[in-house]
């Protein structure tokens, strides 16, 4: 699985597929200052970027990926 | 009398300027292409051109260009255009034209530039 | 109506009908730049002529047409038959609204919405919509002439950072396109497994990206992650064609926006803080304009020196630098970048599209300012100092230099400074001397910029130094290409009223009458008043004046010829949309459009031409797989062609259908009564077909589907004939159709046989006088009542002329005992008609009845004789 939950922080890793959308909804509804870790994150696809932005939680760490860190500091607001 | 030569291949766009020229008192007489415009100028030149850039047969800057490179006529000449863009600006004064005015031309702005054209006194 | 108003119609109407002969043109020859440029020039024409009246639909329209037609001018978007559709549905959009204003003085509200929709689906051919299907044309806005309505001008490029934005910039001025492409994903996209991120994260020649909601977001609780509410936005360098490529298989939700370099010149920062910007304004226009970039870069970077990067000045420091570095000769940008320091916003490069920036000129010059210098006055100026600062290396460098001089001139009279003329005029000597406009541009600077040398001492020894002059390369090449020595041909015509026409045509037919008394006032002379002398100087008269008069009649005739184009013009359009309806293929070839023949009488072909060739289109040719299956093109071809042939023009419309059947004729004529049995059986085939031009034969509906032809054709019979027209039908069953029409060059002129009767002369139109005969009056036949004689073969039957005139005195015979018949053909059929005595013929000006003669239907008009007497012109076929 290329999300893991942790406690209070979720960590992408290389591609995030969409299966993982309704999982992550459910986390973030219960955690609602959970973090997030996208560093590892090489994409990820849109379906998790929605519950991200609707969630509109803080990303704690970008992705070392520039080019997807541009396109997600469009959409996204980091810590 | 001033004479005012219109140059424009649309008749409307000529009975426009006709009428406000008239108006104002200027003898107008029109072209409906370069080429007609060259004719009617080697007979007797005018005191001002009022030429319009998109013409067939010969469009508004070679007539400028042709207009400026005989030595006879020295007159005034005011381009008229549908285009603002900078470019087109640029080639209308590098034609040899005095000045560049975007349509749709308002009377009084018509009237006032060929009154300063012509030298006369600014009201 | 005012008569700008109606010369604005009546050149609209030409406009109309160009587009609509360019687009048909086009069609054959997509690719020609010519047509597409005439093409342009009249939509362009009928724009600006809109313009100067209150016609908002009808602008709104044009406006739309001429931007498109702009973009298809300059190669950006391809002609499509969807194109000619749509702008053929625009244009009669406004043919319609042309004849409103006719009507009404002006157009109704109702048609805003018409006007929009219209509007809207010429533009949407100009921003790009890629379209799965290969036959409708993917369009885009031209990105280097943008208009006010370029889609361009509403994007957010503010939101890109600085260093993305002056990149696009950069790759825009190396030579490369930048589109902006929006991407709207469907709702249900992830259910068929798509990922829209990943696709844009892929796009060619990526730029940029961003990514956005389309609307807000709901709760979290309520959130569907898998229903895509995303956009994304995609900054690419990547050509137009690479990016419908790449996006081939959504092209219904992605949309691309070609973006000119200098859309992304937008400084961005704190507006706040920092000195008061006039001087440094001031100082760099001067530089600006004196072409000393060296000077220019080296104030802009001591600025940026002192100045905070993260203010909205700095910023637009940073722009300035970088235009003059990448676009040294973009005078324009700079300034407008120079001058948006003032007022700390936003470049508007769409506004500067709009308007010359140079109207904002007078504080362009803040330092001198005559008492009476108005903004117009310092537009005109600016206006001179561009034109000075073109390049040098013209052949008309004397010409503009003088004309200069002489626009200053005017407007130094105008605002009462002529003390500064003398000075002018040493500048421009000098000028012409050096054949450079240095000392002309010095002398202009010198006057209306005058910067103190005390306040600027680091810059003004740069100012005028004339090697640094700016040459800016007009952008695009002048071309010089006519000399002095080239003949001037222009088109030398005039535009008259018919009605003026129409009344020289009437005074020279009372000018032929009026001569033509003068051999009976010679008579006289000689016969009552016995001068011989005068009557012989009467008669050499005569001759000079008939001379003068004939040839005068030739040319008011000569003034109402027509080519017969003016007809034909309508059929390509009528062709092509009947062909569409039907399903047909069909190929139409016009040949000798430039015949020429009277107005009238090419005005009387109009509606005869339109239902020959829509039956031939509806029942001649066949659908393009029966035509296959018999072995022929599967597309069918009408010609109709135009000749002269001595005094009459004829006009032919041949058809490659299936032609005429004369069996079915013959046995549906025979049903509907209109032959008996015993003539049935004697009927030629060529006599069966031209039955189709039978009265009430053409009523009934069936025939039509059944022969291929014949409906109305008895209307065109009559059509044609009204004017002294002749049609003759020949039809090969299976092979094709052929009508022929034969029309006289004029209606003025009428050549009419005079006959005698009962003591009166009457006229018979010529054009139906088939021979004059003599028959011995044992000859006559009575059949049934009816006379008849036989005439080389052909039963002919015999009227009397009085009979028919409701007079009961019979024909006189000659001394032999031989009766004058008349023979005239109407209808194609041959009748005899009984005269006392056959006179000359005659040429007459024919005046149609009017008043309470109006009436009397057995004539069809009068005319006077030399002699002044009357002279009564039968209407054959009433009478009979």
């Amino acid at each position: 699985m290329s999300i893991t939950f942790k406690k209070n922080c979720v960590v992408f890793c290389d591609m995030a597929e969409g299966e993982d959308a309704e999982s992550l909804l459910e986390w973030l509804q219960k955690h609602p200052k959970g973090k997030i870790d996208l560093s590892e994150c090489s994409h990820l696809h849109p379906a998790n970027l929605q519950v991200l932005m609707a969630a509109k939680c803080s990303i704690f760490a970008r992705p070392k990926d520039e080019l997807l860190a541009a396109w997600l500091d469009t959409a996204l607001k980091t810590v | 009398m001033k004479r005012i030569l219109i140059v424009d291949d649309a008749a409307t766009m000529r009975m426009y300027y006709r009428s406000i020229l008239e108006g104002a008192g200027y003898q107008v007489d029109e072209a409906v292409n370069g080429i007609e415009a060259m004719e009617k100028s080697l007979q007797e030149p005018f005191d001002l051109y009022i030429v319009d850039v998109n013409m067939p047969k010969q469009d508004g800057y070679s007539f400028m260009s042709e207009l400026r490179g005989r030595d006879l006529f020295q007159a005034p000449a005011l381009m008229v255009s549908t285009e603002a863009a900078a470019s087109d600006r640029t080639r209308a004064y590098a034609a040899g034209a005095n000045l560049y005015l975007v349509k749709p031309i308002k009377p009084d702005e018509l009237l006032t530039n060929c009154r300063l054209l012509l030298g006369e006194v600014h009201p | 109506m005012n008569p700008l108003l109606e010369q604005f119609l009546s050149e609209s109407r030409e406009s109309l009908q160009g587009i609509g002969e360019k687009l048909m043109q086009l069609e054959k020859d997509p690719a020609s730049s010519e047509l597409m440029t005439e093409l342009f020039r009249f939509v362009h024409t009928l724009k600006g002529n809109s313009g100067l009246f209150d016609l908002p639909e009808l602008t709104r329209v044009l406006h739309a047409g001429e931007d498109l037609m702009d973009a298809v001018r300059n190669g950006v978007v391809a002609y499509s038959p969807l194109l000619a559709d749509r702008l053929l549905d625009a244009m009669d959009f406004v043919g319609m609204l042309c004849d409103e204003i006719e009507k009404h003085g002006s157009t109704n509200a109702k048609h805003i919405d018409n006007s929009v929709r219209l509007a809207a689906d010429l533009r949407q051919l100009i921003v790009v919509v890629i379209v799965s299907s290969d036959e409708v044309a993917c369009a885009v806005a031209t990105p280097l002439q943008p208009q006010n309505s370029n889609p361009a001008s509403q994007l957010p490029l503010a939101d890109l950072s600085e260093e993305i934005r002056m990149t696009a910039y950069r790759a825009a001025v190396s030579g490369e396109t930048l589109h902006w492409i929006e991407y709207s994903p469907s709702e249900e996209c992830f259910f068929q497994g798509d990922d829209p991120f990943f696709q844009a994260r892929q796009t060619p020649g990526i730029l940029w990206g961003g990514i956005a909601a389309r609307h807000v977001w709901p709760a979290l609780a309520e959130l569907d992650p898998f229903c895509c509410i995303l956009d994304f936005t995609v900054l690419s360098t990547a050509s137009l064609e690479e990016l419908q490529e790449y996006y081939r298989y959504v092209p219904d939700q992605v949309r691309i926006i070609p973006v000119p370099g200098r859309f992304f010149i937008l400084p961005h920062g704190d507006p706040n803080g920092g000195p008061v910007y006039e001087d440094f304004v001031a100082d760099a226009l001067g530089l600006l304009q004196s072409g000393n970039m060296v000077g220019l870069t080296r104030a802009t970077r001591s600025m940026l020196e002192l100045s905070n990067p993260d203010l909205w000045l700095s910023a637009a420091l940073r722009w300035l630098l970088l235009v003059t570095e990448q676009e040294p000769e973009n005078v324009v940008v700079q300034e407008v970048i120079i001058i948006s320091l003032r007022t700390l916003t936003h470049p508007d490069w769409h506004e500067l599209d709009a308007s010359t920036p140079i109207q904002d000129g007078d504080a362009v010059t803040p330092r001198f300012k005559p008492a009476k210098q108005t903004p117009e006055v310092t537009a005109l100026i600016a206006a001179q100092r561009e034109v000075l600062s073109m390049p040098n290396d013209v052949a008309w460098l004397a010409g503009r230099l003088k004309s200069v001089a002489a626009s200053l001139s005017g407007c130094l009279q105008a605002i009462v400074s002529t003390e500064l003329v003398a000075s002018m005029d040493v500048a421009l000597n000098e000028s012409l001397e050096q054949q450079t406009s240095v000392p002309l541009l010095r002398w202009l600077d010198s006057q209306f910029e005058q910067t103190p040398k005390a306040d600027q001492p680091d810059t003004s020894d740069t100012i005028y130094m004339p090697e640094t002059v700016a040459v800016p390369q007009a952008d695009a090449a002048v071309k010089y290409g006519r000399r002095s020595e080239d003949a001037y041909v222009g088109p030398k015509s005039i535009k008259v009223d018919q009605a003026k026409i129409d009344r020289l045509m009437n005074l020279i037919g009372e000018m032929v009458v009026a001569k033509n008394a003068l051999p009976y006032l010679a008579g006289r002379a000689e016969t009552v008043f016995g001068v011989r002398e005068l009557s012989r100087e009467i008669k050499s008269q005569y001759a000079v004046i008939n001379r003068i008069a004939e040839e005068m009649q030739d040319s008011i005739m000569q003034v109402r010829m027509m080519p017969v184009s003016f007809v034909f013009q309508r059929f390509p359009r009528l062709v092509r949309d009947t062909s569409n309806k039907l399903g047909k293929e069909v190929t139409l070839i016009l040949e000798g459009e430039e015949t020429e023949a009277d107005k009238n009488v090419i005005e009387s072909l109009g509606d005869p031409l339109v239902h020959i060739v829509r039956n031939s289109l509806d029942h001649g040719i066949e659908m393009p797989d029966v035509r296959r299956a018999q072995g022929k093109p599967a597309a069918g071809t009408i010609v109709i062609r135009a000749t002269q042939e001595a005094d009459r023009v004829v006009i032919e419309i041949r058809d490659d259908g299936k032609g005429i059947d004369p069996a079915v004729i013959k046995r549906l004529a025979y049903e509907k009564g209109i032959i008996d049995e015993e003539r049935l059986e004697r009927l030629t085939d060529q006599e069966a077909i031209n039955l189709v031009f039978a009265a009430g034969f053409s009523t009934a509906e069936v025939v039509s589907d059944l022969s291929g032809r014949g409906v109305g054709m008895d209307v065109v019979r009559t059509a044609i004939e009204k004017v002294n027209g002749s049609i003759h039908l020949e039809s090969e069953n299976g092979k094709g159709t052929c009508i022929r029409l034969s029309l006289p060059l004029s209606m003025a002129v009428t050549n009419v046989m005079i006959v005698e009767s009962n003591n009166q002369i009457f006229g018979v139109p010529m054009g139906i006088v088939v021979e004059t005969v003599r028959i011995a009056r044992a000859d006559i036949r009575t059949i049934k009542k009816n006379q008849a004689t036989v005439l080389r073969g052909r039963i002919v039957p015999l009227k009397s002329l009085n009979m028919l005139l409701g007079q009961h005195d019979p024909p006189k015979a000659n001394e032999e005992d031989e009766l004058a018949v008349l023979i005239v053909s109407l209808g194609g059929e041959s009748v005899g008609i009984f005269v006392d005595d056959f006179r000359e013929t005659v040429d007459i000006i024919l005046k149609p009845m009017t008043g309470v003669l109006a009436g009397l239907s057995a004539y069809t008009g009068s005319a006077l004789l030399g002699d002044g007497s009357v002279l009564m012109v039968l209407d054959m076929k009433e009478i009979i």
